[in-house]
């Protein structure tokens, strides 16, 4: 306990004296403010964004609630594909080079190709989180399902397990962690899709703003709108660690 | 020898006398479709009467698993000659079977309790027997205190003993046990088959035993089969006459357990060289 205290205490130190740092050469000119910012006008244009203002929650909305939804329909689809896979390995077996092609393209350069088709609003950020989470969960859901313990398959054959019940009772368990963390992925890329669609173009979410703070050398607000990101992927985490924590307490 | 006259015949089983495993001139050729087939089986004939421990052993490679293998159905390809279990040719999923494998197979997502009864569920066991029939089955192999547990918490001769519970929780006339101790410590193999000779003594089932472990055939069985090196033949049938109950640790040091040892071994040595 005291060891933490002490673990924590010094991340404090360290992070108030880096603050104190950046701000002291800022405010004397040894850091150009114009491209590195200054911790003070950060914290105010965050305040402003969701305190006084309260602009910047109405775009917060717009991404999580994109990446939420890409996030299900890429997850959903790509593990009933891969359980439709794994029913029926010839069909996986004539898919695969074409997903191969797909999955080795740099998804993000779909995103003007979805603005056309999808517009401004959230269906193109959608489409192209999708396209990142449903291939990281699709292969992460096939190698969960290749890599059952091939005598967990013996013994259930002995003793006269039918092909449903193997399925549904040594099968898809074993495969849970593999697909799990490969939804841990699927959820960093959803956010990523969506913000880089954002950035591109868009009618509201943090990518648009960042752009936006972007060309008009705001670079208060473009620090401020980087710590929001981090502080959004790293809830992220917390959330599917829980989440593997109460799911996955055999492991 | 003939342990028959105290195992009352259950309905739809063959009645006292009759073998309940029987092989009899059974030749098994792998890929026997193809350009190279393999001899695994050369011409087995023996029979195992109701409740009898008799271990097959013989250097890796000598198609003792082969016949295991056959003997549950698992096999796609089919052997030639007379091979029954119960007076019926095997088939996969035969409830008059229950398997156990050399690594103890445990599901990782499910505790101690639902591994032992994972054999009773595939086989439509009601839930509430099962658990009820499983535990009993942990506590005889003194996991009574462990059934909560994941197998990640419990030690390889604890997963090994949770094995066993559910192999007997099956209540299957015949066990086939495939090196179920080849994975552990010498010590923890000692305990663990006493563990089956006090689970074997209260159950009472037909087992074949295979092992390339000389000292625990003669230990365990009433009879001990030697193979020879591929393609497997019996060499020898060699009943074991040391007096029951035995306590496998006490026996280390028993003169003729040590008779038996040599004699054996020097069988065993003879197929080995494929001395023929």
């Amino acid at each position: 306990m005291n060891k933490v205290l002490r673990l924590s205490l010094g991340h404090v130190v360290f992070i108030v004296a880096f603050i104190a740092i950046w701000e002291f050469a800022s405010a004397n000119r040894l850091l150009d403010p114009t491209f590195f910012g200054r911790p003070s006008g950060i914290a105010a244009y965050i305040w402003r964004g969701f305190v006084t203002e309260r602009t910047l929650w109405n775009d917060l909305f717009y991404t999580v609630l994109a990446a939420t939804i890409a996030f299900w329909a890429g997850s959903i689809a790509a593990v009933l594909v891969g359980l439709l896979f794994a029913m029926v390995p010839k069909l996986h077996k004539a898919c695969e080079p074409y997903l191969t092609l797909l999955n080795a393209m740099p998804r993000i350069a779909l995103a003007p190709l979805f603005l056309l088709w999808f517009g401004l609003g959230i269906g193109s950020k959608i489409a192209v989180a999708v396209s990142l989470t449903f291939f990281i969960v699709l292969s992460s859901t096939v190698a969960g399902i290749r890599g059952v313990n091939s005598d967990h398959l013996v013994l259930s054959r002995a003793l006269g397990a039918t092909p449903g019940q193997i399925f549904f009772k040594v099968t898809l368990p074993s495969a849970v962690p593999i697909i799990f963390s490969g939804l841990r992925l699927g959820l960093v890329y959803a956010l990523l899709g969506v913000v880089g669609a954002e950035l591109l173009a868009a009618e509201h979410g943090l990518g648009q703003v960042l752009a936006y703070l972007q060309s008009t050398f705001d670079m208060d607000g473009v620090m401020a709108l980087l710590f929001l990101l981090a502080l959004l992927g790293l809830s992220i985490t917390f959330i599917m660690n829980w989440l593997e924590r109460r799911l996955l307490v055999w492991q | 020898m003939n342990d028959a006259t105290f195992i009352k015949p259950a309905a739809g089983r063959p009645a006292a006398g009759a073998p309940a495993i029987e092989a009899r001139d059974l030749v098994m050729r792998f890929g026997a479709d193809g350009p190279s087939p393999v001899l695994a089986v050369d011409r087995v004939s023996f029979s195992l009467a109701p409740g009898e421990f008799v271990s097959l052993i013989g250097p890796s490679g000598c198609g003792k698993t082969t016949i295991l293998n056959l003997l549950t159905g698992l096999l796609h390809e089919t052997p030639e000659g007379k091979l029954e279990v119960l007076g019926k040719p095997p088939r996969e999923g035969n409830p008059d079977i229950a398997y156990m494998l050399a690594r103890d197979s445990l599901l990782p997502w499910r505790t101690a309790l639902e591994n032992a009864a994972y054999g009773m569920e595939i086989r439509g066991v009601p839930k509430q027997e099962r658990e009820t029939r499983a535990l009993d089955l942990l506590k005889q192999v003194g996991l009574g205190d462990f059934a909560d547990k994941y197998p990640k918490a419990l030690s390889h001769g604890m997963r090994q003993r949770c094995a066993l519970a559910r192999t007997f929780a099956l209540d299957s006339p015949v066990l086939l046990m495939d090196e179920p101790f080849g994975a552990l410590d010498a010590q923890t193999k000692l305990t663990l088959e006493d563990v089956l000779m006090n689970l074997w003594s209260a159950h009472r089932k037909t087992v074949v035993f295979v092992t390339h472990d000389l000292a625990e055939a003669i230990a365990l069985s009433d009879r001990v089969v030697v193979m020879s090196a591929r393609p497997g033949r019996i060499i020898a049938d060699v009943p074991i006459d040391l007096p029951r109950p035995r306590s496998v640790r006490k026996l280390q040091s028993d003169h003729r357990f040590h008779d038996l040892y040599a004699q054996l071994w020097g069988l065993l040595e003879q197929g080995t060289t494929g001395d023929e």
